[in-house]
Order: C-alpha cells, then structure tokens, then sequence
C-alpha cells in the first residue's frame, strides 16, 4: 500500500521535473521582451527605493562611493548591460561580494522600477537629435583648431588633455558643450597643476597624474614624468584650474554644435 | 663543471635549510596560559600581547613596547603577510596571546596564526544567511578573549565562542533577529565575567542596546537598551512611537574603569538618520556615551553630543580614558574626538562636561554652551533640494580608533575637513527595510578636501600639530613607549610619525586602503607592528 503506483509517481517526477526547470530558468526571462516597468511613475519609484536601498554603498545619485566600493552606475555597466542582467544582478547579489540580493519579499515589479531608474541613467545615443554634424566636427577638431594640441583620439594627437577615444560614452552633449564653454568647472584632479621646487633647487611645473600622502607625480610640458617624495620637496603648490581655455568666443555656435557631434559619437560601437 | 654545479647546489641547499630554520624558529604548540581577567585588567603590564581591541580597557592605544623607536624606525621591514582569503576589506585589529596571533575577516571568520610566521594554525568560518541586511559593507573588527575562549561578532547578528586553541566552534547565540535589520561588527569587551558587545543596524530602524553574556554558556545575563521604553527616562524625548525604530547603534567597542566600576560606550545616530521630522525631540540616548554599572549594566549617567542629529554623526567613537592633570588638578577624563566635529573632555567618574571645542570643520553649529550641548546654526538641517554642511556624513572623525600617550600627554585622531550636501526624504518604516530617510552627495572630487592626523593637547584642546594626508583615511592610531605614532592612509601607507613632533620618520606602501588601526607585540624579546591594508595582514619587524 505504501508503494506508489506508477500513474502517481509519474505525475510526481513530471511535478519534480517542472519544478526543477522553473528553478533552473533565469527568474527574470518572461521579461526578456523587455522592462514592463518603465513609465515616469515607475522610475520615481525606482529612484526612491535606489536613493534608500543602494545610495549608502552606490552613492546617493549613483554615481558610487569610494569608501563602500560601490562602482559607479551611471556610465557603461561591466557587470551586466541587458535589462535582465541588471535585473538578475539586484535579485540575486553578486556571490562572494558585498553586493547583497534584495530581500525575497521584495516583489519583482519594485526590482523592474530599479531597473528602470538605473536605466534612465544612461540614454540610447542613436536616439539623441544634435544640431552639429559630426564629420564636420571632426575637421574642425583635426585641422581647425587646437583641440588636437592637447587631446589625443585612438592614438593620435596630444598628451596635454584627457584621452578623448570613448568621451562620449562618459559625457553627454550638454556637458560636452560646457566643457568647452567653461573648462573651469568640475576640473579633475589628474589635471590640476603642481608647481614644485625639488631638491635641486629647480622649479617644475607639470600636470598633476597622481599624488598620495608621500609622494607625487608630474608631466612637465616637455612630456617628462617626474616622482618625487614630498618630504624631498623645497616647495610645493597646487593649482586647481585647467589649462584649457574656454572656446565660447573663439568658435561659432554652429561650430562648437559640430565638435559636440564629433566627440559625442566617441565610443565604443556596442555602446 | 659538474663538481662546482653540486658544490653550489649543495651550498644553497645549505642555505634554504637555515633559512627555513630561521623563519620557522618559533613555539611548536600553542604555549599560551589562559587569560584571565587579571590578565586583562593589567593588560598594559604585559605589552608583549595586545590582548583586546583596544589594547587595554582603557583605550589609549599605547604601549610600552620601545624596541622600534624614533631612531631605529626606518630599519623596519616586512616579516610576514597573511593573505586574507575572502576579497573584501579589512577592519581587523588582531589580538596576540603568548605568540599567537587572532585575525578576523570578512564577513565574520576568524584565522590563528603564529604571530612570528604568519603560519596558519586554524581557521574559523562562520555560515551566513544570503539575505544580510548591513548597511556598509562585510566588516569584522575583531575578537575579545577570555580563559582560552575567542568572542567574535557576526554579520547575522550572533555572538559565537570559539576555542582559542583549535577554532572549534563553543557555542552560537542569537544575539538579535538579521532579517529585521540587525547585525555585529565590533569586538566584544570583556568586563570581570561577563562578555560585553553592542548591536549594528542604525539604517534600518533597529533599537540598539548593550549586552552582557556569560562566557560559559552564552546566556544573555543583562540587555540595556540605548533607547529608552515607555515609562522610563528620556522615552519622552521621541516623538509618538519613534522611539521603537530610533537606531542609536552601538557598533563599536567601548572601554572599562577598573576602579569606577564602569562601562563606557558610545551610541550611534537617531533613525531615519536625515529626517528628523518624524522623532521630534532629543532623541535620547542617540549620539550619546553611556556609563553602565560594570555588574548590571544599569545607566550610571550619560552625556549626549547631538541632540536631534540630523546629520548622522554617531557617537562611535572609541572612548578614551585618562587622568590627567586638567584646572590644576588631577581629573579622571574620557577624552572624546567626536563625528560631530568637537573634542570633548569630560569627567568619567559623573559625566560632567568640563570643556570642548571644534578639531576640524564645522558649519552646522557655532559652539558649544555651557553644558556641552551644540549651539546650531539655522539653516543646516537637511532639504529635500540639499543643503551643504561640514562634517560631511562621514564625519571629522568616525568609529576609527583615536589613541593617547601618557608620554607626550597628547590626543591623537584622524580628521576630515570636507562637506558634503545633505537631502532629506520621506520614508515610511518597513521591518527588514532601510530606514535612513535620505541621503548626502559630494559636489567636489574627495582630492579637494583635507585629511590629517591632529594631535590635541586635551588641556587646552589646542592642535599642537598636524600630519597631512590624502583624504580621506579611515585608519587607526597607535603610539608606543619608543616616541612613536603608527597610523595608515586612504592611499595604502603605513607610517611613523614622532609622536611629540609629528615629523614622517617612515613610511611604506602597501597599496591599498588602511581601514584598520595598527597594533604591536613582542615575540621572543622581538618587536612587531601589524597592520591590515586591503585585503592583507602585513607585520613588520627590524631588520636582523
């Protein structure tokens, strides 16, 4: 009487056997279609729920923490750059890393608003209309200005300015156009100035490539690298301006459009 | 040919041989005699061990050691690394007894080694639920000892007791419920016959306490929460219910007055940390330091920092008990640099509040009246626009350990001048949920902003000098009997300072981020300092 009949146990190991496949397909393959939680209405929530649940390692705008480590999330992903990867990545956590699943009674629509928030972070390039066109751009940058002077595109050009090959993956055209506008604002660290006096008595001036508690590292103009420790120093003096001068006045609006265009298409082709 | 290739092997055979000697010329067995609390109580008499978190009950994080001194520290170098073998960061302040070295890791194992070697004798891994609830990463900050019996923290909110000498697991409390947003992280402090340890989980509206366990079994012999019910003092300085998901953690380790019969432990923030709309009120004992009666746990007196913080500048700092000579007279301190931005001296023995002042920058209050109670500068509450305040969230100073050296009479702590925009949201409470009510944004790169190492003569609360470093560090301090300060950098050094001076008479990259306080020890008549660097234990030693 205890033995199964074999209809019964059949049905059972059909019942285990779907069980089995559900736990082994990706949670979030129905949605393979695409994010069914992506209205504005959606990516508030998201962005509530990211600002409390992920800001403190994440950053509260995304944009990541140097102490917790979390990366930042509003440029290219490395982990995952689908919609269910991303999704996968927040319902699953990332094993062995402090990127922690969301809580299983949180339900998967609130995991798809996060996603969409995350999503919103970023933008389709093909989708942005610009005013400038690229190939013009991109004869002004090479031989109508001196953009090439300091910049360098895969390979060619000038060390005296931020690698150009994939800015426009990083920057939108808006801040492409106030960079030019007003270098001035939000200079990164790697290209302020320090003007040190060494143990030789001589005084250089270079682009700041790093600097810790001990030491520092500078590019002259003549493209030397020097080190030096800092308790070596005589002085020391740090400049936190840019060298780029603003092109506001120097190009037309229609040329400034045209080298938005150029650098904004940028990047790397999977992008 | 053939003859001088045997020679030379022969000949380097002979070698490794000795060297191997050399680097395995340590204790067979562990040889170390149970701790008691004597032991404990006169830690600083046997400064060859470094015999809990703090290195003694009082906290200064000092010790007599003088081997490496000012004029033999740049003769130090590496003896041993200890790879820590889950990827994460290091908050560990490993203990040794007689030779054997205590590391915690993240998340929450534990790992024996010969403190001369590095080589492993045991190793303890906890099992961890997957859905932790921590608020800031996979942190272990160490163990405490007694007899011959490790008490460690977990990630999921237990207290576990581990055999010293084979890492067998002795017994397995639940401290408080993980999924409700509750977690450990600091080291427990052994009081007579009790284990002391506090409660993490201030962003997810937890109500924090203090407890005291028996060794023996694992019992829960008092709790003292931090936050008080209904009926009892100060519950009234919360608004309505507010009280029940109030925070005011207690994620780190405190100190003991032997003779007071004491418990000091600071408090961590009010939650939701950046609204306060919801807890008008003080919010009592929040941002606080508590003494606790050494036998019952019972609240002696308590001093507040922040009242109504809406900044999250938790009170978890490592206290600092010293006497001094203050108003020309002998007074027991507790010397405290806090997240808020002022310096505290206050006395131990009542909390009395004698005087304070600021030790970095500060924008969200002008001063401190007469009882230590901040005066506020309006307009620097959180918006939900933003708005910009200095100390920024993570504080002029946080939970790494400041130190103080009865040679130098000085106050040593790594400090922060940065600010920082802070938003406020609307958040209802959900068990399990973060509970932080907004958040804060950097508007500048973190190379703007300033870090050093302060050293503050507490009777004047002058800054005698100061050591820059890159922002922004979250390493702790020790000094030494030899005129030594060691400390670590956000950019991965480990350094010397002259603990009088605060001239670099050393220093050595071990490349990634110091999150860990230095401690040091003595094996065999030979002087060590360990420090934890990313994901690496490293000690150092004078040369042969």
């Amino acid at each position: 009487m205890s033995k199964l009949s074999g209809f019964h146990g059949g049905w059972l190991l059909a019942g285990a056997a779907c069980a089995l496949s559900m736990l082994l397909i990706p949670r979030a393959l129905a949605e393979d279609a695409g994010n069914l939680y992506d209205t504005l209405v959606d990516i508030r929530l998201g962005e509530r729920y990211f600002e409390r649940q992920c800001g403190r390692c994440h950053g509260f705008d995304a944009t990541g923490n140097d102490e917790a480590g979390g990366p930042d999330l509003t440029g290219r992903l490395t982990r995952g750059s689908t919609d269910v990867a991303i999704f996968n990545i927040i319902r699953d956590g990332i094993p062995g890393t402090a990127m922690l699943p969301v809580p299983e009674n949180v339900p998967d629509p609130q995991v798809w608003q996060l996603v969409a928030y995350l999503d919103s972070l970023r933008y389709d390039p093909g989708s942005v209309v610009l005013a400038g066109d690229a190939e013009s751009g991109s004869d002004l940058f090479w031989s109508g200005s001196d953009c090439a002077d300091c910049h360098m595109v895969s390979g060619r050009g000038a060390r005296f300015g931020p690698d150009l090959s994939r800015i426009g993956e990083n920057r939108s055209p808006d801040d492409l156009l106030a960079d030019m506008i007003n270098p001035q604002e939000d200079v990164a660290p790697r290209w302020w100035r320090l003007r040190i006096t060494g143990p030789d008595g001589v005084t250089r001036e270079g682009y700041r490539m790093s600097e810790d508690s001990f030491s520092l590292r500078i590019m002259d103009d003549d493209e030397n690298l020097w080190s030096f420790h800092k308790d070596d120093l005589q002085s020391y003096e740090r400049i936190e301006e840019s060298t780029m001068p603003s092109y506001a006045q120097s190009l037309s609006e229609s040329e400034l459009d045209d080298l938005v265009a150029y650098l904004f298409s940028l990047r790397r082709e999977e992008i | 040919m053939k003859r001088l290739s045997l020679l030379f092997a022969i000949l380097l055979s002979g070698a490794l041989v000795q060297a191997q000697e050399q680097q395995f010329q340590t204790v067979i067995t562990p040889a170390f005699t149970p701790i008691t609390w004597e032991r404990l109580v006169n830690a600083a008499d046997e400064p060859e061990n470094w015999l809990m978190y703090s290195g003694t009950l009082d906290s200064k994080r000092y010790s007599r050691l003088d081997q490496i001194n000012t004029e033999n520290v740049t003769e130090l170098e590496m003896k041993w690394a200890y790879q820590i073998p889950v990827i994460d960061r290091a908050e560990t302040v490993p203990l040794v007894v007689d030779g054997i070295m205590f590391i915690t890791e993240a998340p929450s194992n534990v790992t024996a080694v010969d403190a001369r070697t590095g080589g492993v004798y045991w190793r303890y891994d906890h099992d961890l639920p997957e859905d932790l609830r921590i608020c800031c990463g996979r942190n272990n900050r160490g163990v405490a000892i007694l007899g011959e019996t490790l008490f460690m923290s977990t990630l999921d909110a237990h207290l576990v007791a581990i055999d010293a000498r084979t890492g067998n697991l002795l017994w397995n409390t639940e401290v408080a419920e993980y999924s409700s947003g509750y977690s450990k992280t600091a080291a427990p402090l052994i009081v007579k016959d009790k284990v002391v340890t506090g409660i993490a989980g201030g962003e997810f509206g937890i109500r924090g306490f203090i407890d005291a366990y028996d060794p023996e079994t694992g019992e829960l012999i008092w709790r003292t929460y931090t936050i008080p019910g209904p009926g009892e003092f100060g519950n009234d300085t919360w608004l309505g219910d507010s009280w029940r998901y109030g925070g005011s953690a207690t994620w780190i380790t405190g100190s003991y007055d032997a003779e007071l019969n004491q418990i000091y432990w600071g408090t961590g923030n009010p939650g939701p940390d950046w609204n306060g709309d919801v807890r008008l009120g003080d919010n009592l004992y929040s941002d606080s330091v508590l003494a606790l009666n050494g036998d019952t746990g019972e609240i002696e007196w308590h001093f507040q920092f922040t009242p109504h913080d809406v900044h999250d500048y938790d009170a978890i700092q490592i206290p600092i008990l010293a006497d001094i000579e203050y108003g020309g007279e002998m007074r027991e301190l507790m010397l405290w640099a806090n997240r808020n931005g002022f310096f505290y001296n206050l006395d131990r023995a009542t909390g009395e509040f004698l005087d304070g002042d600021t030790f970095a920058s500060v924008t969200w209050a002008s001063g401190l009246d007469p009882n230590g109670r901040p005066i506020r500068v309006p307009g620097m509450a959180p918006t939900y626009e933003g708005v910009m305040v200095s100390p920024p969230i993570v504080g002029a100073t946080n939970w790494y350990s400041p130190a103080y050296s009865p040679d130098t009479g000085l106050f040593y702590v790594t400090s922060f001048d940065g600010e920082q925009e802070f938003f406020k949201r609307d958040e209802d409470y959900e068990e399990g949920e973060r509970y932080t009510g907004g958040g804060g944004r950097y508007t500048q790169p973190m190379d703007a902003f300033y870090s050093s190492i302060r050293a503050i003569d507490p009777t004047t609360i002058d800054i005698v000098w100061e050591f820059p470093i890159m922002p922004r560090s979250s390493a702790g301090i020790t000094t030494t009997a030899g005129g030594l300060l060691f400390s670590g950098s956000a950019d991965g050094f480990f350094y010397a300072l002259d603990a009088e001076t605060g001239e670099e008479l050393w220093n050595v990259s071990l490349s990634r981020r110091v999150h860990a306080a230095p401690m040091t020890f003595e094996v065999d008549g030979e002087q060590f300092v360990t420090i934890a660097s990313g994901n690496v234990v490293f000690t150092f030693g004078l040369r042969d």
